[in-house]
């Protein structure tokens, strides 16, 4: 462990600092060493006050995003023996709590509104499990591999200019359930999906995609979603027309 | 007396600048500007055709100058930039499945690739044979 690294972390205290200041340290490393080992390392042996969030340091909590040389990693996920210099930053596109813990609430609560549960179905524990044939199963699985690491909000531009956009995740968690056949809840998320911070805020850049760690291709479920709101938009104009209102 | 002081990052004019995923984002979205003057080509070509044959000609002078020819070789250079990009992003928009497998983006890309070669070819023919009569 002889060798070392030099490491830029972005740090910011809220009771002394107007704005986030960068600091650097020489961490030793191997082959083995995560971004978040070298944290732990800097904390335990440098600096006690540095935070950060983390768990289960196997890439399935999602607490240990960060932004690494100007990309969104998962710091467990993410080696040192892949870069030659490293700069770490809280997250992009959200506010900066202290170091690298940002606050998540602004995406925590986009979750929550597009209504991630089973929505409608009244089956009872003595009917027994539902049963889903795997083509069924497999039109949403893909969806449901998303950890809330909230990587993909980080890499959007238009969460960025746009702080009230449904955002990446949000709208692959709804399309997860829309897309579920145990689930009669379409309506109640489409509402969302279809207004002015849902589906149509995305432009297509696609880096949600590329910097997700689980693979779950959200820019595939949020321009998908887009076909959604489309043909809810034509049924609700047929509806209206035949109304002969 | 709580200690948050949240720190907002602000985002700049140039955001687009600052990662190689949004630049390549930008240059996509910029192919409508030469595509746009492509579109005024047009536009001033039917016009001029219903003006007669000195309007006819005047715009068939405009459109032999070198600049024209550039700008529009730029908007056919923009335009299949663009195209190769839509191409391989549709599979993920309308995910294609033959047997229950999904069909690979480049498979699916390389169909369009050959539809709009195919369509492109049947024009061309008609354009020379119109050419011929």
């Amino acid at each position: 462990m002889s060798q070392k690294k030099r490491i830029t972390i972005l740090r910011y205290n809220p009771e002394q600092d107007e704005a986030p200041h960068p600091e650097c340290y020489e961490v030793p490393w191997n082959d083995t060493t995560s971004v978040l080992d070298a944290l732990n390392g800097i904390k335990d042996q440098i600096d006690p006050s540095l935070s950060f969030r983390w768990s289960c340091r196997m890439a399935i909590c999602g607490s240990c995003g960060f932004m690494v040389n100007g990309e969104p990693k998962l710091g467990c996920k993410t080696f040192l023996r892949d870069y030659d210099e490293l700069h770490i930053a809280p997250l992009e596109n959200y506010p900066i709590e202290k170091d690298l813990v940002v606050d998540m609430a602004p995406f925590v609560e986009r979750i929550e509104a597009v209504k991630p549960y089973i929505i409608g179905n009244d089956r009872t524990v003595e009917q027994g499990p539902n049963r889903q044939t795997p083509a069924q199963m497999d039109a949403y699985h893909g969806f449901s591999q998303c950890i809330n690491c909230g990587l993909c909000y980080a890499a959007c531009p238009q969460v960025g200019l746009n702080p009230a956009f449904l955002g990446p995740a949000a709208i692959t968690l709804a399309r997860r359930y829309n897309l579920d056949s145990r689930d009669k809840g379409k309506e109640e998320r489409m509402a969302l999906i279809n207004g002015k911070d849902g589906a149509w805020g995305c432009t297509f850049v696609g880096y949600c995609s590329d910097v997700c760690p689980k693979e779950v291709d959200p820019a595939a479920a949020v321009n998908q979603s887009k076909i959604d709101s489309g043909a809810s938009y034509l049924l609700a104009a047929l509806r209206y027309v035949k109304g002969g209102k | 007396m709580s200690a948050r002081k949240p720190y907002i990052r602000p985002v700049t004019a140039g955001w687009w600048l600052k990662k190689a995923p949004y630049r390549r984002y930008m240059l996509r979205e910029a192919t409508v500007l030469p595509l746009t003057f492509f579109s005024l080509c047009l536009l001033a070509g039917l016009w001029a055709l219903t003006r007669g044959p000195v309007a006819w000609a005047g715009w068939l002078d405009f459109m032999a100058q070198p600049l024209v020819i550039g700008l529009n070789l730029l908007a056919l250079v923009g335009s299949l930039f663009h195209a190769a990009t839509f191409f391989l992003m549709m599979p993920q928009v309308m995910p294609v499945k033959v047997r229950g497998q999904r069909l690979p983006a480049m498979q699916v890309a390389a169909a369009q690739w050959a539809i709009t070669l195919g369509i492109s070819l049947f024009c061309l023919l008609v354009f020379v044979f119109w050419e011929g009569v």
